[in-house]
């Protein structure tokens, strides 16, 4: 696809590519998601605005960034192009530890109990659908789809032991958003933080993706240890699909819809890939909550953002299913 | 031209004497109540075509997978250069041996150019991008292998003959010392069998390179190895030149089948029929 040598200039420069195109984006969604600005009576409230704006703005790059890593590491590691932290189940174990945590600690541990209901699904799935090393492509699905079920389950019954004024809290939170209501700076910065130590970490690791993806023997071969990476990468995925949990809920499918809008664009060289998804994720996320912002003008409420990218990664789902699923899998 | 890798100090020593790839009472089992590999023990000696062969399930794959340092030994050693194979760091010994596994068709959208690139992997720093001397590599890979002109096309495109040509190429990209292949014609018609065994001598004719390859078929080992290593429920049958190992007595009870062994008047090497009783 890209014939020309990945050197140092070429990749500082596509990086900064993309950190102006999320930057412009994130400019326009400061300055023109929802009330106009300008009709503000009082400079105080612009001020109180934009400082929520950009709350929301930050949680969503974050977020945005941390889930679509997750998925590009998930997809290249289990050789599976349909792998997403909401589809394999990691974000609903994650879901059920943020909510286990608000029930008997306090908001405090959420991040922790994230990590926790994440690590565990991971270690669930990897155990639940591998067979002497290998891990069956149609298992891991059906893995993540009772894994799914059974959070789903847990988080119902922890939501009809509580009290009917936090049910509502949880139905909405479940399905994704970004609320700006009580903005927990601190948070954000943490998780932030770590996405960004993962994004630099995924890109050292690039070049084992690359080999993990052609083959685990030619990985091996070519000097990648593959169990060590496997663990490590998995760990990391895992750490930042929890604390993005954490920070918005369980936000479906950017993990899914981010990687493979690039892979279509740029080709599957994961040198190239991880940090774009980085910055097209973060990207993705912004638009998508400036999205709901948007219909706020049409129905007096804003929707969870996790909506908007359930309705467009489902029928993404269904096209990777049926044309590059098929073309992979045949020629295998 | 041919043959200037042999050292002419070590050449006319007996040859066992510096044995390049040398495996030793090497022991494996995936359960511990079925051995794959019992006590098998060979040389290979350097600038030589090898092939390794035996029917199916005599653990030829297995041993493969251990002389590239994807699985350890359970017993026994394996010593490369002289130094124990388990001794080296795994992307030193990738700088060393190149392997080329059976499982060669994956659709990854790369381009042969990226796929044979791959094969830079332990030579590139940690972010991994490629220096001018990578891209020779890789240029000078496709072109002894012959693919130079598909360099752009998408590997998914090729037929089989094409793309486990470039997988040979990702091997040589490797630079390595040794090339190791688990049966490289297996899904190929006659021509492409011949071509790529062709590849394999030049490479070892005039590449200097060492070459060990797991092949089921006799005849086309025969046509083309200097050295044949049977093997027989995980240990070694017979090893040595075709003519040596390929006898009727030998061949017949490790097959279970009878086979007479005939030899081609023009190349004057042995080639195998079997003789399956009607």
């Amino acid at each position: 696809m890209n014939p020309r040598p990945l050197t140092l200039r070429s990749y500082l420069q596509s990086i900064g590519a993309w950190a102006g195109l999320w930057a412009c984006v994130c400019l326009v969604a400061v300055l023109f998601g929802g009330e106009r600005l300008w009709t503000m009576p009082s400079r105080e409230q612009v001020m109180d605005i934009l400082a929520s704006r950009l709350y929301a703005v930050l949680v969503a790059s974050v977020v945005g960034a941390a889930l679509s890593l997750a998925g590009l590491a998930f997809q290249a590691l289990l050789r599976n192009p349909l792998a997403d932290p909401f589809v394999l189940g990691v974000s609903g174990g994650a879901a059920l530890g943020v909510i286990l945590s608000g029930v008997f600690v306090t908001v405090i541990g959420a991040p922790l109990f994230g990590f926790v209901g994440a690590l565990v699904t991971i270690g669930v799935i990897y155990a639940v659908a591998q067979r002497r090393g290998r891990i069956e492509p149609y298992t891991l699905l059906l893995t993540g789809i009772v894994v799914n079920a059974f959070y789903a389950a847990a988080i119902m019954l922890v939501n009809s032991l509580v009290s009917p004024v936090r049910r509502a809290d949880i139905a909405y939170w479940m399905m994704g958003a970004i609320s700006t209501l009580n903005p927990d700076w601190s948070l954000v910065a943490m998780v932030g933080g770590l996405t960004i130590a993962a994004g630099i970490g995924f890109a050292f690791l690039a070049k084992g993706f690359n080999l993990v993806a052609v083959g685990e023997d030619t990985a091996g071969a070519l000097g990648v240890r593959v169990e060590r990476l496997r663990l490590v990468t998995f760990v990391a995925a895992g750490l930042v699909t929890g604390a993005s949990v954490a920070l918005a809920g369980p936000i479906g499918f950017v993990g899914l819809i981010c990687p493979h809008i690039l892979r279509m664009a740029m080709g599957p060289d994961h040198r190239r890939l991880v940090p774009a998804s980085f910055f097209f994720g973060a990207t993705f996320l912004v638009l998508a909550d400036l999205a709901t912002r948007l219909l706020e003008g049409v129905g007096g409420q804003t929707p969870p953002v996790g909506v908007l990218t359930a309705m467009a990664g489902v029928p993404f789902f269904i096209y990777l299913l049926r044309v590059r699923w098929r073309r992979a899998s045949e020629i295998r | 031209m041919a043959t200037g890798i042999r050292n002419p100090v070590t050449a006319d020593l007996p040859l066992a004497a510096f044995p390049y790839l040398a495996v030793r009472g090497v022991g494996f089992a995936y359960r511990r109540d079925a051995p794959v590999l019992r006590d098998l023990s060979f040389d290979v000696q350097r600038g030589r075509l090898a092939n390794i062969l035996g029917p199916n399930g005599s653990g030829k794959s297995t041993l493969l997978r251990i002389l590239v340092g994807l699985l350890a030994p359970g017993s026994g050693e394996v010593r490369l250069g002289g130094a124990l194979l388990a001794d080296y760091p795994r992307a030193a010994l990738a700088r060393r041996v190149g392997y080329v596994p059976q499982e060669t068709a994956q659709a990854t959208g790369f381009t042969v150019l990226e796929t044979v690139l791959l094969g830079r992997s332990p030579h590139t720093g940690a972010l991994g991008f490629e220096v001018p001397g990578d891209w020779y590599a890789a240029r000078q890979a496709l072109h002894l292998t012959d693919t130079e002109l598909f360099a752009e096309r998408s590997l998914d495109e090729l037929s089989g003959g094409e793309r486990q040509r470039v997988i040979i190429a990702r091997a040589l990209a490797q630079e390595p010392e040794l090339i190791l292949l688990d049966e490289p014609t297996a899904f190929l018609d006659i021509k492409h069998q011949h071509t790529i065994y062709g590849l394999l001598r030049r490479l070892v004719r005039e590449g200097g390179k060492t070459v060990l390859c797991v092949s089921h078929d006799v005849n086309l080992a025969a046509a083309y190895a200097d050295d044949l290593i049977l093997m027989d429920h995980g240990h070694v049958a017979a090893a040595g030149k075709p003519e040596e190992v390929l006898r009727a007595e030998i061949l017949s009870p490790v097959y279970e089948m009878p086979i007479e062994v005939r030899k081609d008047k023009t190349t004057g090497r042995p080639y195998v029929m079997p003789r399956p009783q009607a």
